[in-house]
């Protein structure tokens, strides 16, 4: 064995190891449980059974999905909308402002999701830094009430979550070749047909990545909603919370868990397949 | 390569295969005791105490469930899983003679249906949870009731624990019933009173439910006396006040699990937490109402007679302890799941 294949395997099996029996393992078990029967006496029974998954596709359940569905979609479209013409404009302008509002945007992760939600509820509060302020200035005469409201809640998760939109478009938009642009302009091509014909498919590998990457956090996360949005209504995470810690159902609550990954799998799957149709167009548009 | 993997196997592999006389192995929740007081009870006694925490009653029950032996000598549970526990065959039967220092405690929170004359359990923390106004919007005296929720005129301005068996205990009690009942169709009929409710409320929160009160988001709903004695400090308009249906009371409650390695240790541990000056030392650092009477005459005036905190017997004995309600905690889910998709 040379030094670098030992090192390479030293280098790629220590990492294979720890999501091995960190990340496998664990979800192999989760897996497990959600074939397995309830027991009030302990944790689990070991008899097997389908009556979890059955139990998972009720009305209310449903409608847990859905509401969460909604969210994800709604949170994915609104970072969308604003993070596309943040990177447009990122990669025009000069690289000195460019690289300082990158680090701007960075620099918020350094503090934990959690305490920049509860800073959002200082902002928004009933007699937070925003009434006082337009109260002060007479522009309202009581104070707006936005937090424990669905705007709350889609402030918070685009809040969070539009850097995960900015980053790949702004690399997919950095690749774009600007000659291509040019020469439609030249060709008589107008700034819209320009956006839509040369600009927006070359760029969709970035939207696909973007959209995934915002879409199923979103779909996960259920503390902002909880925290903003006053908890009056169910997620899919507070369900499968509740599975383990208030009814002890730890095989409800797995079966709840594997049709959520399922469902991600599905996405993923769908984001592969069209990021490679997405690469394949714009091999057709360069030829 | 397989040098690397001797290292890796020897770090995760258990250390702790020690001899256990000298020890004890304490289960507690996070920010639950004096720092102080481990020192002390190790300097008093020699036993070197082996402290872990853990954040909710399940976490520590399924620790305990899987540990066989080797376990934990003293944890810390809420009443409903002190019954559990010891339905289960989890706990060791307390050996009063052993702890002498239980005379301090505040006899009215002994002999609990969750467990009569307290053979497994002994009460460490309690408080309660009633009604919270802000007297500046709801003038407090026309508050009396669990059933003054559901006035029109709050419309919106409502807080709900974010706890199943919490809104259930508030609804059942305004319906004349337990707030432990296991009864299906006196179940249906409390969710079918809270779905009148619903449109009402604000926030369900059970992190800190002072928040939306000082925050000015809601004016009435549940709270926890102990965190009305908090916002106080900064807003002294917020009220508290026990509905005359009777209030939710919970207590934590040291226990010696089943798996416990010294048992002799254990009864020295709880013994010496139930020390007038070491659960007074607790009460101050913690922040919630001690079980020790001993302790709470020591406290200064204004904690110690803080209606909030430490409510009068007659409250006391109209309330209601939380019990573990056994497999009818899958109809309360399958409410609230309703509840909170309506």
């Amino acid at each position: 064995m040379t030094r670098g294949s030992r090192f390479r395997n030293f280098a790629i099996g220590s990492p294979m190891l720890w999501i091995a029996v960190f990340v496998v393992v664990p979800y192999l078990i989760v897996v497990l449980f959600s074939f397995l029967t309830r027991d009030p006496e302990g944790i689990v029974k070991w008899t097997l059974t389908l009556e979890n998954y059955r139990e998972i596709f009720s009305p209310v359940f449903l409608r847990v999905c859905r509401n969460s569905f909604v969210l994800a979609l709604g949170t994915t479209a609104l970072t969308l909308l604003l993070a596309y013409p943040f990177a447009y404009i990122l990669t025009r302008i000069d690289e000195n402002i460019r690289r300082f509002l990158l680090v701007l945007m960075i620099i918020p992760f350094w503090t934990s999701s959690l305490i920049r939600t509860y800073a959002l509820i200082i902002l928004f509060k009933a007699n937070g830094l925003l009434n006082t302020f337009l109260l002060s200035t007479g522009l309202i005469s009581e104070p707006l009430s936005i937090l424990y409201t669905e705007t709350a809640v889609f402030i918070g998760l685009v809040y969070t979550l539009l850097p995960f939109m900015i980053l790949p478009l702004y690399a997919s938009l950095l690749k774009l070749d600007r000659r291509l642009m040019e020469a439609a302009r030249d060709l008589g091509a107008t700034s819209r047909h320009v956006f839509f014909h040369i600009v927006l498919p070359l760029t969709l590998p970035g939207i696909i990545a973007g959209s995934t990457m915002v879409f199923l956090p979103a779909l996960g996360l259920f503390y902002i909603p909880d925290l903003l949005g006053g908890a009056r209504s169910m997620l899919i995470g507070n369900f499968i919370k509740n599975q383990f810690l208030t009814t002890s159902h730890w095989p409800l609550g797995s079966a709840a868990s594997v049709v959520l990954t399922l469902l991600m799998v599905v996405l993923l799957v769908w984001f592969f397949i069209s990021t490679r149709r997405a690469h394949s167009g714009d091999m057709e548009t360069v030829r | 390569m397989k040098k690397v993997l001797v290292l890796f196997l020897a770090f995760f592999l258990p250390l702790g295969a020690f001899a256990a006389d000298r020890e004890v192995y304490v289960f507690n929740w996070s920010q639950y005791i004096d720092p102080a007081v481990l020192e002390l009870f190790q300097k008093e006694t020699g036993i070197t105490v082996k402290y872990s925490t853990f954040e909710s009653n399940e976490a520590m029950f399924a620790k305990l469930k899987i540990l066989k032996k080797d376990g934990y000598d003293v944890a810390f549970p809420s009443t409903y899983f002190v019954e559990r526990m010891r339905r289960l065959g989890m706990l060791k039967p307390l050996d009063r003679a052993k702890l002498p220092n239980m005379k301090n405690l505040n006899q009215d929170l002994l002999d609990k249906p969750y467990d009569p004359s307290n053979a497994y359990s002994v009460p460490y923390m309690w408080g309660s949870s009633a009604i919270g106004v802000n007297a500046k919007v709801v003038d407090p005296a026309t508050v009396t009731s669990w059933d003054d929720l559901w006035n029109p005129a709050y419309k919106g301005k409502v807080l709900l624990m974010d706890d199943v068996r919490d809104v259930f205990a508030m609804s059942l009690r305004s319906l004349g019933y337990s707030a432990n009942e296991t009864d299906p169709a006196r179940l249906k009929e409390a969710y079918e009173k809270l779905l009148k409710l619903k449109p009402s409320v604000k926030v369900f929160n059970s992190d800190s439910p002072k928040q939306p009160f000082l925050n000015n988001e809601v004016v009435i709903g549940q709270i926890w006396g102990g965190e009305v004695y908090q916002a106080n400090e900064e807003n002294p308009d917020i009220k508290y006040i026990y509905p005359k249906e009777g209030a939710t009371f919970w207590a934590d409650n040291m226990v010696i699990p089943a798996s416990t390695r010294n048992i002799d240790n254990a009864h020295a541990f709880i013994d010496f937490m139930c020390r007038p000056d070491v659960a007074k030392m607790n009460c101050e650092y913690v922040g919630y109402a001690t079980a020790n009477a001993k302790a709470q005459e020591m406290l200064d005036e204004k904690t110690r007679n803080h209606k909030a905190v430490y409510p009068d017997k007659a409250d006391l004995d109209r309330g209601e302890f939380q019990t573990d309600v056994g497999d009818a905690i899958m109809t309360y889910e399958k409410y609230w799941e309703m509840l909170k998709t309506q």
